[in-house]
């Protein structure tokens, strides 16, 4: 159940990168047709990453601790320290990056070439912040890993 | 018909998320280097992430509807550009704040 809510999480922050670089793409060919398109995006790209923020937070805040507890005896003490601790901070801009996103796609960006200026930078920044953060997901999972690896061994 | 301005919370959130993304990596030295701001925090919420959490989404939506209300309540106006790079230099700054802190500081 617990790998579960983690899964959770990873999957929405994924759907968050996925539907913002989708965002992205749209904004690079606006018009009238694709607008509507390019709002609903952005507004499903905010929600995946408050679902991902809830999801991740609910498990650090809960079961986290243990995890810990396993990185700080094992070779990869800086999966916490340093990835763990950056991650946890990070990740708040990358929520208000993506909160921020529909409130610059609600602007008339077929008509509007600053407007679309401002979406493009936002939705680059999103999904660059989203897989470096991704990557420290991966390398904390992998600090666990190692650790429980070394107490066999 | 093509037009360079964009709506009132795109300017006012825009700048909020600027301030409050300093506002995060501040938050994080603060609470990292006295004990007592981190208790604190812990106190407030069972946890002092959420705290954090919690502070920083206060602050973006109070700064968001500051900005946004001000000039009696035309908002805050500014060139899209210098938008873009205040945004782009406030993310820029706190995430480097962030990871040089864990990095050299910590």
């Amino acid at each position: 159940m617990t790998e579960m809510i983690l899964m959770t999480h990873v999957l929405f922050g994924v759907a968050c990168i996925v539907t913002t670089v989708w965002v992205l793409v749209d904004t690079l060919n606006a018009d009238e047709m694709n607008l509507p398109r390019i709002r609903w995006m952005s507004r499903a790209a905010a929600l995946f990453m408050w679902l991902s923020l809830l999801f991740g937070g609910y498990w650090y805040v809960i079961y986290y601790p243990a995890d810990k507890a396993i990185i700080l005896k094992g070779p990869w003490p800086f999966a916490h320290e340093y990835f763990m601790e950056t991650k946890e901070h990070l990740v708040i801009m990358l929520l208000l990056l993506a909160t921020y996103l529909p409130i610059v796609a609600s602007n008339n960006l077929a008509a509007n070439k600053e407007a679309r200026r401002l979406v493009l930078w936002v939705a680059a920044i999103i999904p660059l912040l989203g897989l470096m953060i991704e990557g420290h997901g991966a390398i904390i999972a992998m600090g666990v890993k190692v650790a429980l690896l070394a107490k066999h061994i | 018909m093509e037009n360079d301005t964009v709506s009132k919370y795109s300017v006012s959130f825009g700048l909020s998320l600027a301030l409050s993304s300093v506002a995060n990596a501040l938050l994080v030295i603060a609470k990292e280097k006295s004990p007592a701001v981190q208790a604190g925090m812990q106190k407030l919420t069972g946890h002092h992430w959420i705290t954090h959490v919690a502070i920083i989404l206060v602050l973006f939506a109070a700064f968001g509807w500051l900005f946004a209300n001000a000039k009696g309540g035309q908002g805050l106006t500014m060139p899209v550009n210098r938008l873009i790079k205040t945004i782009v230099a406030g993310v820029l700054t706190a995430g480097f704040v962030i990871v040089g802190f864990y990095l050299i500081a910590d």
